[in-house]
């Protein structure tokens, strides 16, 4: 009986969720048809009025107005137009349709030098050359004919595919960029002829959808991630990753102007992801590891090979989460390494974060990963990136940091080379913490939403007051370290049983020699970090945990909640679902 | 006046033998996905103004004649090798190379084959047989594969010299096996035959300064004294109506001008805005004339070599390489 009433709600769960995502979605599509600003209706209105067949007459006029003022943008600028072209289905004036196409021709966007860059070009390329085939080179930017601009970009994006599904993606778990990746593959789940271009693409949606589901926190995308923003690294919910965890999973709260790129996601596929992913996603009834592999971007210079492996660990239960690589500089610039994230019930607006960092700005990092010359080139990337040569900057990897991380304790230590540009660890605490205690043993003590914090700088340090009324941390030690251990207050339910838990733990270090820690956590592992003696992670998955089981090399990826699996095999393009 | 003046100028222009065009980048602000100022291939009319040919393209760093057809050029650009149309003509460009390569750093014709092409790029060197149709790996068995620019011994067939970020490499067999010829360990950025002598080559250094070969690019020796150590040289000139007469520019000493072979060197910077220089060329048909890429200033130009300088044009711009093509290019 008692499994007749849980079948019967279960029932009525999925049975509600599926109007519940269409509603969501054409909450989304229905704001995007609104002008933005004064003037023609920019692409995304044009898309969404188009997806929806609604005033066509302004959008023919809209688009030519856009289209004559030049087109700019690269990558940017195809993806749009591209859906457009595609939305189009007789509703555009001969005229409109005309300069549209006719732009291929005219404008050479430029491919790029990231990840995304290159998969929102050639899919771009892929379906434009798809919709006007046959067409030799001189219709096209290029000068390559359309099957020549197809058979580019079909390799591409296939040879993509095999990397990501064998050695995971270069530009990993990006809370803002995520979007990016979606964007290519709703396009051609929705629009690619060829079935198994279609399929390839749809599979590779579970994949990505897959690759965030464990790591969220109410939406919220945490951990270990290749790029995030100075601002968005601390207002969490802010992200890429919040809109389509709300799009797909209703989690968290709708961002109040959407993000800017789940709406061409919704013009194209609108991808439902499946009831294994919404279980995945939303339960953290128990507390979990989740383990992951994935790549650095492509290093141009000083390396033997071209990718180094990022390996990823993140513990995760409802209170809050704590996730880490393994420190080094696997990312120019934007590299965020570990922090503790806890959960909050309004979290826009909010810093419900704990990190440190070593902040690093080198030529050697940015030549390492770009073709800039030696001059200048710090000036460049901070005139977009204003805080990349800054002490108080609080994003970036660095080569003097190395992390530990089992279950919800983390050890980081630092050993700074002498001559680097900056020799100091910064910490975050945000404005958001409570009962912050900086206590006699050396332990920093500390609530976030149900999560007490203990975290022990290895060496003295001072406070710098951010705007805002966020701390930053500074110890001005290269050879330095903290350790984070993280307990919910269900287990600790006062401050003081948490501290008395924490001082009774075994733990040694030492700083002045090469950095080294022994600690027992919480959880009863006896952890030991010593900074010239990396952890063997030769046998890392590519992903591992209860929920994702991919090998490395595989191509494969086991989804599975309770009874629920899906099966994705790269190889065969075959999807498997077991109940 | 100014257009009797004018007049003057385009009729001794069309004496003219050569034409310079500009790998120019208007970068400042821009990132990838911004709206781009014009930047890509420029090139220098006979009135002295500056025009923009073909696509806006933000990554531009070489370009180089075709031996076989004077009127088409090969750009090395971010895109891959763009084959342009001729000027005027109304030829499409046409990019030659696929998604195996990106961000190329420099290109150059075989002068012993001329449908034969090499180019530059983030991993390694690539060349052509067959005028840019196909493309195969030349960089043989550097490890270290990032290359800035590749120069072919215009006397010794198959013989290439290489500046990599490893140092300055020698192949003798079109790039299948390289050996370290010097600057071990160095950035290097530009590596030049005289065109004079040509056991004489003259290589530039990330923070090392000069180094110059003296037997056919087999070993390089470091040259110039204290002149650009600890400065990033980014271009390198041989004046060929002075074949002792070097120029080279970089960050922090501007443009430099020896005039022999490199020993020794000479700042020539009165009127250049700032001591930032991205490039260099000596104008084949003016004796003196020099150029010179100011970082985000623009081009200036001197009439004496070098000792005085005032601004030509293109102001804001950086330009990663100067071109000198055959007037029949521009034709």
């Amino acid at each position: 009986m008692r499994a007749l009433w849980l079948a019967l709600l279960l029932a009525q769960g999925l049975a509600a969720e599926t109007p519940e995502f269409l509603v969501r979605r054409d909450k989304l599509l229905e704001f995007q048809t609104q002008p933005q600003s004064a003037g023609p209706l920019g692409y995304a209105a044009i898309a969404a009025r188009l997806k929806l067949h609604r005033t066509p007459e302004i959008c023919s006029r809209s688009l030519i107005k856009l289209l004559d003022a030049g087109p700019t943008g690269d990558m940017f600028w195809m993806f749009p137009v591209v859906a457009i072209a595609y939305l189009d289905q007789g509703q555009l004036s001969a005229e409109a349709r005309s300069k549209l196409r006719d732009a291929w021709r005219t404008y050479m966007p430029y491919r790029g030098d990231t990840e995304n860059h290159w998969l929102m070009y050639y899919t771009s390329l892929y379906l434009s050359a798809q919709l006007w085939p046959n067409e030799p080179g001189d219709r096209w930017y290029t000068g390559k004919s359309s099957q020549e601009n197809f058979d580019e970009a079909r390799g591409w994006i296939e040879q993509w595919v095999k990397l990501t599904t064998t050695r995971g993606q270069g530009e990993y778990d990006s809370p803002h960029y995520m979007g990016v990746y979606l964007i290519p593959m709703s396009y051609l789940a929705a629009w690619a002829t060829d079935p198994a271009m279609k399929k390839r693409a749809t599979m590779m949606l579970d994949y990505l959808i897959a690759d965030y589901a464990p790591e969220n926190v109410d939406g919220i995308l945490v951990g270990a991630q290749s790029r995030v923003y100075d601002a968005a690294v601390l207002d969490k919910a802010s992200n890429v990753a919040s809109g389509f965890g709300w799009l797909w999973f209703g989690l968290g709260k709708q961002l109040p102007q959407y993000d800017q790129y789940s709406p061409w996601y919704t013009f194209a596929s609108a991808y439902e992801p499946p009831e294994v992913l919404r279980r995945i996603a939303t339960d953290r009834s128990q507390p979990y590891t989740h383990y992951e592999r994935k790549r650095t971007r492509n290093r141009w210079r000083f390396e033997d090979d071209l990718h180094g492996t990022v390996y990823k660990t993140t513990f995760m239960r409802r209170e809050y989460a704590v996730s880490s690589d393994q420190g080094g500089l696997l990312q120019p610039i934007q590299q965020h390494s570990w922090d503790v994230t806890w959960r909050v019930p309004e979290a826009q607006g909010k810093h419900n974060t704990l990190f440190t960092l070593n902040p690093h700005s080198s030529v050697r990092e940015l030549q390492m990963y770009f073709t800039f010359g030696h001059d200048g080139m710090i000036e460049t990337v901070v005139r977009s990136k204003k805080m990349y040569d800054s002490p108080e900057k609080l994003v970036g990897g660095s080569p003097y940091e190395h992390i530990l991380q089992d279950q919800d304790t983390v050890i980081a230590l630092y050993d700074v080379a002498p001559g680097a540009r900056f020799g100091h660890v910064n910490g975050f605490f945000s404005k958001d913490l409570q009962d912050v205690v900086e206590d006699p043993s050396g332990w920093i003590f500390a609530r976030g939403g149900e999560a007490r914090i203990a975290f022990r700088m290895l060496q003295p340090y001072t406070w710098k007051a951010m705007e805002g009324g966020d701390r930053r941390l500074f110890s001005p030690f290269g050879r330095n370290g903290v350790v984070v251990q993280v307990a919910t207050i269900a287990e600790y339910p006062t401050a003081e049983l948490f501290r008395k838990a924490i001082l009774q733990l075994p733990f040694q270090f030492d700083v002045k020699g090469i950095p080294e820690v022994t600690f027992r956590s919480l959880r009863g592992t006896a952890m030991h970090a010593r900074w010239d003696q990396p952890p063997d992670r030769n046998k890392w998955p590519l992903f591992g945990g209860p929920f994702l089981h991919a090998d490395v090399d595989s191509e494969m990826l086991v989804i599975q909640h309770g009874k629920l699996k899906r099966t994705l095999d790269f190889r065969t393009l075959t999807s498997t679902d077991q109940q | 006046m100014r257009a009797l003046i004018l007049l003057l100028f385009s009729a001794l222009s069309a004496f003219a033998q050569h034409q310079l065009y500009a790998c120019v980048s208007n970068s400042k602000g821009y990132v990838v996905g911004a709206k781009l100022q014009p930047s890509g291939v420029f090139r220098k009319t006979a009135a002295g103004e500056w025009e923009h040919l073909g696509f806006n393209h933000p990554f531009t760093s070489a370009l180089a004649l075709s031996p076989l057809d004077a009127e088409t050029m090969y750009l090395a650009a971010g895109n891959g090798v763009i084959r342009l149309g001729r000027p005027g003509s109304g030829d499409r460009w046409k990019i030659l190379t696929g998604s195996d390569v990106t961000e190329l750093r420099d290109i150059t014709f075989d002068p012993h084959d001329a449908k034969t092409i090499y180019f530059t790029h983030t991993r390694g060197i690539a060349a052509s047989n067959d005028s840019g149709v196909t493309w195969h790996n030349a960089s043989g068995n550097l490890k270290h594969r990032y290359t800035e620019s590749v120069r072919l011994d215009r006397e010794k067939p198959d013989v290439l010299l290489a500046a990599t970020e490893a140092g300055l490499f020698r192949s003798e067999d079109a790039g299948t096996h390289w050996a370290l010829a010097g600057a071990g360990g160095f950035e290097t950025l530009r590596v030049e035959q005289s065109p004079s002598d040509s056991c004489r080559w003259l290589a530039t250094t990330e923070l090392g300064g000069f180094f110059a070969s003296t037997d056919c690019g087999k070993s390089f020796e470091s040259i110039g004294g204290q002149v650009a150590i600890e400065r990033s040289v980014y271009d390198l000139a041989w004046n060929t109506l002075h074949p002792h007469q070097v120029a080279a520019g970089g960050f922090g000493f501007g443009v430099a001008v020896s005039s022999d072979d490199g020993a020794t060197w000479e700042f020539r910077n009165t009127g250049l805005p700032r001591a930032d220089v991205w490039s260099v060329a000596w104008d084949p048909d003016h004796a003196g004339r020099l150029y010179a890429s100011v970082h985000e200033e623009g081009v200036f130009v001197s009439q004496d070599s070098g000792k005085s300088w005032k601004l030509d044009g293109l102001p804001g711009t950086a330009v990663n390489r100067f071109y000198f093509a055959s007037a029949k290019a521009s034709r």
